[in-house]
């Protein structure tokens, strides 16, 4: 690892500035996947950033919605009653994801932020347009198991690996940022990109735009909500395909439903027209398959990952059978 | 308490230099503000022991109990520096990347992974190793319950495990079998003493002594 | 003094535990020596050409920077001068010599080692580092492999070699009888990813004298391998590995790391310490062959196997030919009348394999036991009431008898316990909610190996007896069960025993492998304990005459002193005994009979396992296992239980989730870590129930082992994979079983 300038400052507008001004700066939180990143040369900043001094860490509910700080820890947040009764969902995504110890260190901001595990990104000495623009994208015609079945681009077919931020996509979050040129607010669905030509830009942010907290809204999705993670092996591993499901029901009848899917795109993949196709319908496994299929439309695989055209939908069916039971 | 073990290490003589260099100067802090680390000093191929001392930072850490002061490059890990400067290898390094928690540590209490983290983030915080658990000779609960249900086999993942063991009791994640299995997750063994593991830690939570 | 067995056989506590627990049991990257130097591998970025130059200019100007050798500048090996074997492999062939010449053998082949004076120095300075290549066309590819597979040269030499051709009966008779199967299996590529990452320090304390800390099975062979390296008297060579932070193998051979820092070592003229990244654990000390099988049985209606084929083809490297046993359990398990096996390789350019836990036999039996279980379906019979019709009364494939064969105890307890009744006979039948639940066994078996060891064993004045002994301990608790045995033959309490282990200067050892450490050193620690009670006697006597003429069993050893039973008037102190230093002192070696080729010696073990299939997701959880083992004398039923709850683990990853993949375009794993590659946790390990027959063998040793390393994970993979298709009907013949197979 190269050797880099650390500066831990205390005030929230020095540390944008810190960033802003320097293009091989970047800002560092849990540092769970930064610090791993840079053991293995995937990224080199030559400065970080620290933000951790930044009173960022609150938890709050202000108005219509849960405000989280972007320092919260995700395992704060997992525990935190207000999440736990308000966002259950949210609470679940978050205890799929990582370890104990890392949702003990990774920050919310971090966790939103994190970087593809495509194996080619990884390794810096195979080809992969996010990590060096250009190189090729080593995945698209190799060991693609892993791999998007959404919004791919020719330059790019990695997926987005947190779990949270599937999670947060169907609770239609909004996340607020503060940069050089002030502050702003993202609809959650706006801040992650797809990769079309430029897959080294995981976000929209702008230089130097810092991540000060996240807006859960209130909603009706309190009790049958479920994140099913599908993954190799039972807990610690990235998902195949997960789905944080949501349900608004009258009896049997589905007054609303909130999904999304992980592990599918270079983004948490809201599926809106699923959505939309179960309001009004009885909440029995046949709609649910049915919506499955809506959420399917434009799915294309590649050479590995065939398995994700069946395995998607039957965990949407799965999750949401599990969400109605809840 | 307020012992300074940085006299303690066995120093190199560049080590000496640094400390020299670090106690002439009265902005400490400054030096984080010098840019031109390692690669600037080799591209100028600057005086290495000079290039050294603008490497590094200070830091104050208090560990098992005890305060100690460093000068470290804000590279080295936390894992690192407990191992390969104060040779607390009971922490342990079994990937580097988190993902076997070998090297779980206590940081303020809270159960983290060493290896993912630089040491100069813990400014000023108290970490407890596998070394601070015991109280002198008498061994923590957890690890007489690890002994007694032959928690390990090779004993490389234990010292990580017993100190996520604690974490996940004091969290109140050990309600059940199957909970406890959840929130130990992040620990392999590969070995695969798992099932042992996870009686060592009931044994604990279930007899209710303080952990 | 009459043998009674007090500590064998019983759950005692690791005597090592609290060292385990407290965090100071020291393993190879943890000595601290003085002005220590830190060494980091840098590995090729193609699979195979030559390295037409290296820039190390930038890494011997970083910080820090003490050396960068290459094939250029490296120092000069004797031993790989002389154009020898020097660490002697397993099997045929030449180990790399690392950078002896610009050949690339495999991708991520070590081309250069960057020494510094800190850790992140020498990484940084690692990175540095840059190489120019002329790629040649490599192949990495299997499938290719499988079509170009090879006799192995010592199969061609010896038709005798345990990886020759095997036919009893008529060959291939399958392939004409009305009731047949035929079924291929593959396993991938798994790697031993012990926790602990691969660590060497190298010390040279004389320019003659070299000091290794080492992660290595074998301090006897890590000892000899070096010291032919470097022709340096064994004498001269110390190898320490006192604490072994698992290894399941990967420390049965002597890897290019190793003379790397040894090197490095000699370069800098300080101790160097070099420890692998979980990258380079994939590729630079070694891995289970991805392993092609295929199976042809038949059988009467009535359940009789009539013939069975067994053939495999497993990975190995260019330069070294790896073999293993994996069609061994076909030959010996059923008593089938025409039955042959053919085991070939296939050389690709990649690093050499090695014996992985379980190694052939565990791969073997995935595809055996899973043929066993598919033809039992086409028969409709009990898959356990089938292996019983096939029973081997003796050992089908020479004639002889077995020393001792427990496996229908076995069968019957285990099929008890998980509750085989409730095992449906059509697959897909059995529900839990939502999910689906299945039962499946798998038989393991493997050979109760015994070589000739040594162990000393000395009275100190203090009382207690010292044992040493060069063998090593990683994880299974060897010294605790020395200690049992020779509290036991001693008659002293534990407390009174001190079993030393891991150092090359102890009396000689095998290494710790193929579940033989009891059953040698064992014998061993006996003998050792009977001799020095002999050796004390005759001091004793030679100014007691009551000892001259007692019974060898009425001579007690007690707290210091000598004793004779029904005699309390005699006594011998450890002053009156003790002259000279060594009077206390015996070495013996202990080996195996001419008696024992009479018989086939095996450990046996069979695994039921109960799972759970989501049927929409295809995730399997294995909900329980209940392993039983016919491994003669239990020396120590928690370590022992322990270590067939480990196997079981290693089973499910087997089974469920490991597999190292390559890119074969580019001839490089795209699994790099333990994210990437999969191993069981917490959440996967179901309670392991584990069973001991518990009766002793005569004829492997006086102590009656037989071994439970191996027999833990042999047949728990095929358990679980014929659970599966009980759950489901769905038959996976390529591990490991992940979701996307079965939906």
């Amino acid at each position: 690892m190269n050797q880099f300038q650390y500066v831990r400052p205390t005030q929230q507008r020095t540390a944008i500035t810190a960033v802003a001004k320097d293009p091989n700066a970047t800002f560092i939180a849990g540092g769970t996947n930064l610090v791993d990143l840079m053991k293995r040369g995937v990224m080199t900043p030559q400065k970080l950033v620290d933000i951790n001094r930044l009173p960022l860490t609150k938890i709050e509910h202000q108005k219509n919605s849960l405000r989280i700080g972007a320092l919260a820890l995700n395992a704060t947040v997992a525990n935190h009653q207000l999440v736990r009764e308000r966002h259950p969902l949210l609470a679940q995504a978050l205890n799929a994801g990582a370890s104990a110890q890392l949702r003990n260190m990774a920050t919310v901001g971090g966790n939103l932020l994190q970087r593809t595990r495509c194996p080619y990104f990884y390794d810096v000495t195979l080809p992969c347009n996010k990590r060096q623009p250009g190189s090729g994208c080593g995945a698209l015609e190799g060991i693609n198991r892993m791999h998007a079945i959404f919004g791919f681009s020719d330059k790019c077919i990695a997926v987005h690996p947190s779990d949270m931020s599937v999670a947060l996509a169907a609770l239609d979050a909004t996340v607020l940022v503060s940069g050089p040129k002030g502050d702003r607010s993202i609809a959650f669905a706006d801040l992650h990109r797809l990769p079309g030509d430029a897959p080294e830009k995981d976000t929209t942010l702008e230089p130097g735009e810092l991540i000060t907290a996240v807006e859960v809204p209130d909603g009706h999705f309190t009790r049958y909500v479920s994140y099913y993670k599908v993954r190799e092996r039972a807990s610690y591993a990235f998902a195949l395909v997960s789905v944080a499901a949501a349900l608004d029901l009258d009896g049997d009848n589905i007054v609303a439903a909130r999904l999304a899917m992980g592990g599918v795109a270079h983004k948490p993949w809201r599926l809106a027209a699923a959505e939309q196709h179960l309001i009004g319908k009885p909440a029995t496994e046949a709609s649910f398959r049915q919506a499955a299929d809506v959420a399917m439309q434009g799915a294309k695989a590649f050479k590995h990952n065939e398995y994700k055209l069946k395995l998607a939908p039957n965990t949407i069916v799965q999750a949401l059978k599990t969400a109605a039971a809840a | 308490m307020a012992t300074n073990p940085e006299t303690d290490l066995p120093p190199t003589n560049h080590d000496e230099a640094r400390r020299s260099f670090l106690r002439q100067s009265s902005l400490l802090t400054a030096l984080a503000l010098v840019p031109g680390p390692v690669v600037h000093a080799a591209s100028a191929e600057l005086d290495e022991t000079v290039a050294a001392a603008f490497e590094k930072m200070p830091l104050k850490l208090e560990i098992n109990g005890k305060k100690y002061k460093f000068s470290v490059e804000p590279r080295t890990t936390l894992l690192d520096l407990l191992r390969e400067q104060l040779h607390l290898t009971g922490t342990k390094k079994g990937c580097d990347y988190g993902q076997c928690g070998a090297c779980t540590v206590h940081v303020d209490g809270q159960r983290v992974n060493s290896c993912l983290s630089f040491a100069v983030m813990h400014e000023g915080k108290k970490i407890t190793t596998i070394e601070g658990l015991a109280d002198g000779d008498k061994l923590h609960p957890m690890q007489e319950a690890f002994v007694k249900h032959d928690g390990f086999q090779c004993g490389y993942c234990t010292p990580g495990q017993i100190m996520s063991a604690v974490a996940c009791v004091r969290e109140g994640h050990a309600d059940s079998e199957a909970e406890i299995r959840e929130y130990m997750s992040g620990n392999i063994c590969r070995c695969g003493a798992y099932a042992n593991i996870v009686a060592a830690i009931q044994e604990v939570k279930q007899g209710g002594q303080k952990v | 003094m009459k043998a009674q067995n007090k500590q064998i056989g019983t759950p005692m506590n690791r005597v090592d535990g609290r060292l385990k627990v407290t965090g100071a049991a020291t393993y190879s990257a943890e000595y601290q020596l003085p002005g220590l130097a830190y060494a980091v591998l840098v590995g090729s970025t193609i699979a195979r050409g030559r390295v037409s130059s290296i820039d190390t200019r930038a890494a011997e100007r970083a910080p820090g920077a003490l050396a960068v050798i290459t094939h250029f500048n490296a120092p000069k090996v004797p031993g790989f001068a002389k154009g020898q074997n020097p660490s002697q492999p397993p099997t045929a062939g030449q180990p790399l010599q690392v950078f002896q010449d610009d050949k690339v053998r495999f991708n991520d082949q070590p081309i250069a080692v960057v020494v510094a004076d800190t850790y992140e120095r020498a990484r940084f300075a690692a990175g540095l580092v840059k190489a120019q290549y002329v790629q040649e066309k490599h192949q990495t590819d299997m499938t290719v492999g499988t079509r170009q597979a090879f006799q192995p040269t010592q199969a061609r030499k010896n038709p005798k070699s345990p990886v020759a051709d095997y036919q009893r009966g008529r060959a291939d008779a399958y392939q004409t009888a009305p009731i047949k199967l035929e079924a291929e299996y593959i396993i991938p590529t798994e790697v031993h990813h012990p926790i602990e990452l691969q660590a060497v320090t190298a010390h040279w304390e004389a320019p003659d004298r070299l000091t290794l800390y080492d992660k290595t099975q074998g301090t006897i062979r890590t000892r000899n391998d070096f010291a032919k390296e470097w022709n340096l008297p064994e004498a001269n060579v110390k190898v320490i590995a006192t604490f072994v932070g698992g290894a399941f193998g990967n420390g049965l051979h002597s890897w290019p790391h190793e003379s790397a820092a040894i090197m490095a070592a000699k370069q800098v003229n300080r101790p160097v310490k070099l420890v692998l990244s979980r990258e380079q654990m994939f590729t630079m000390v070694g891995y289970r062959p991805y392993t092609w099988q295929k199976i042809g049985m038949s059988a009467t209606p009535d359940g009789k196997i009539t013939a069975l084929t067994h053939e495999a083809t497993g990975q190995t490297s260019t330069y070294e030919e790896f073999t293993e046993s994996t069609v061994q359990q076909s030959r010996m398990m059923y008593a089938a009348p025409n039955v042959n096996t053919r085991y070939r390789l296939a050389a690709l350019d990649v690093s050499t394999p090695i014996w992985m836990r379980g190694p052939g036999e565990a791969t073997g039996a995935f595809a055996l036991e899973s043929a066993m279980d598919e033809m039992a379906h086409q028969l409709r019979l009990d898959p356990l009431e089938f292996r019983l019709r096939n029973y081997a009364d003796q050992d089908p494939e020479n004639g002889r008898p077995w020393s001792t064969k427990f496996l229908k105890e076995c069968y019957q307890m285990g099929a008890e316990r998980i509750g085989w009744s409730k095992r449906p006979l059509t697959p897909g039948t059995l529900r839990d909610g939502d999910w689906l639940v299945g039962y499946g066994m798998g038989v393991g078996t493997f050979g109760a190996h015994r070589s000739k060891a040594q162990t000393s064993a000395r009275l100190l004045p203090t009382g207690t007896v010292l044992l040493q002994c060069a063998t090593t301990d990683i994880g299974p608790g060897t010294g605790t069960a020395m200690t049992q045995i020779a509290a036991d033959t001693l008659g002293l309490p534990p407390e009174k025993i001190r079993f030393e282990l891991g150092n090359s200067q102890f009396p000689t050892a095998p290494t710790q492998g193929g579940s033989s450490t009891v059953n040698s050193v064992g014998a061993a620690v006996q003998e050792a304990c009977l001799a020095l009670r002999d050796k004390l006697r005759q001091l004793a006597a030679a100014s007691n005459s009551a000892f001259a003429v007692a019974q060898k069993e009425d001579v007690v050893l007690a707290d210091g002193y000598l004793a004779l039973t029904g005699n309390p008037a005699a006594r011998a102190n450890y002053a009156d005994l003790v002259r000279q230093p060594d009077d206390a002192l015996v070495t013996v070696e202990s080996k195996p009979s001419e008696e024992q080729k009479k018989y086939s010696m095996y450990s046996f073990s069979v695994h039921f396992a109960k799972v759970r299939v989501q049927p929409l997701t295809g995730e399997v959880r294995v909900s329980k296992l209940v392993s039983c083992a016919d491994a003669g004398t239990i020396v120590n039923l928690k370590t022992a239980a322990n270590q067939m709850k480990g196997g079981a683990v290693g089973g499910i990853g087997m089974a469920l989730m490991e597999a190292a993949t390559i890119d074969n375009r580019f001839g490089r794993y795209i699994t790099k870590d333990l994210a990437d590659y999969h191993v069981p946790v917490h959440a996967d390990a179901p309670a392991v129930e584990v069973l001991f027959v518990n009766q002793p063998d005569p004829h492997v040793n006086a102590l009656g082992t037989k071994g439970i390393g191996e027999i833990a994970i042999i047949g728990v993979a095929p358990a679980i994979a014929n659970a599966v298709f009980n759950a489901t009907g769905k038959r996976i013949r390529e591990l490991p079983i992940t979701p996307d197979k079965l939906i």
